[in-house]
């Protein structure tokens, strides 16, 4: 389904994403992305580097948010994501990501998400927002 | 009145909210405040005019500023040019004593806000620190914090015999109003929320969702 400019109120949840952060899927995405470091793939390793267990990558969690934005509104145009890393994303744990449109400009029919990644306590680890054109 | 005492917008370096976006906010999902303080990091955004927009989305529109401590992070509410020049906003160690100091000088208040988060919350410094004279009033309820981190905050309110009250610390949009704080009479200007907050007389509110 097409989403246009004209279909988006201001206010709009985006269906919420739970994303796959199993250890199995960031190691995918790691070796797809170049990133061969024991910190996003094993927790062992990542404990002796001081943090609490494997990490999602931070260019991991961005595109779980364009994920989300595409499955929403397939043919919109992502101009920026601006993230805010809070806390670690910690590799299988289950997390939640949710969006909704903050701003709308009607002269570049692009829309403003905001984002926001929590874990299961409902503890925001990553927010940011999106800046959207659509159709 | 309800008003949301820690806000951040897009002149703050980790904000993304823009004032305007606030107020469409508020008023499209029905969030119960009357209005909120925006608290940027480490400056007084002395220059810009939210009055078109408190009229037009009918909200209280007030700016503080968050500077940071020794003991971490602090509300400054009722900033003057004068208090301007008696400490630096943008130090990142400035002296808890100093702020308290200068702003009862200068007809302000300061406030330690999500006193309990690790290395930015009082909470944290007390031990190594000690207690600090002057402080009247912590942030209890902090939008941004964890469970835990706000009953910390809670904690040390009621140990130390501090008035506690809410702000939501957005970054976002779509977060202000997650705390408050409800005052028992009307509040119109950066003077009369010192009035009011010197008063003690005021209640932190939370609409978030437990964690």
């Amino acid at each position: 389904m097409t989403r246009g400019f004209d279909d988006v109120e201001f206010g709009e949840d985006l269906p919420e994403l739970r994303p796959d952060t199993s250890v199995a899927n960031v190691t995918l995405f790691t070796k797809a992305a170049g990133m061969f470091t024991g910190r996003f793939t094993d927790h062992e390793a990542a404990r002796k580097q001081g943090l609490p267990g494997a990490i999602v990558p931070g260019i991991m969690s961005q595109a779980i948010f364009a994920a989300m934005i595409h499955r929403w509104a397939p043919e919109a145009e992502l101009q920026t994501i601006d993230t805010v890393f809070r806390a670690p994303v910690i590799v299988d744990q289950p997390h939640r990501v949710t969006g909704v449109v903050t701003d709308m400009d009607d002269e570049t029919r692009s829309v403003e998400i905001d984002l926001t990644l929590q874990n299961e306590a409902g503890e925001t680890r990553v927010l940011g927002t999106a800046t959207v054109r659509l159709p | 009145m309800i008003l949301d005492l820690h806000t951040h917008s897009v002149k703050s370096d980790d904000g993304r909210a823009k004032v305007a976006n606030y107020g469409q906010w508020i008023r499209k999902k029905e969030i119960p405040i009357d209005g909120f303080v925006l608290t940027e990091h480490r400056q007084f955004d002395a220059e810009s005019d939210y009055s078109d927009l408190a009229r037009k989305h009918g909200l209280i529109i007030l700016k503080g500023s968050e500077v940071e401590t020794e003991y971490g992070h602090v509300l400054v509410f009722g900033v003057t040019p004068a208090l301007q020049q008696a400490f630096d906003f943008s130090d990142i160690r400035l002296p808890l004593a100093r702020v308290l100091e200068a702003c009862e000088e200068h007809g302000a208040v300061a406030a330690p806000c999500h006193p309990g988060r690790t290395r930015v919350g009082m909470c944290a410094h007390v031990d190594e620190l000690g207690v600090p004279p002057g402080v009247r009033m912590v942030e209890t309820l902090n939008g941004g914090s964890r469970g835990s981190e706000d009953q910390a905050a809670q904690a040390l309110a009621e140990q130390q015999g501090y008035k506690g009250f809410g702000g939501s610390d957005s970054h976002i949009v779509s977060h202000v109003g997650r705390c408050a704080t409800r005052f028992p009479g009307p509040i119109a200007s950066e003077s009369e929320l010192v009035e009011a907050l010197r008063a003690l007389d005021f209640e932190a509110l939370s609409w978030k969702a437990p964690s």
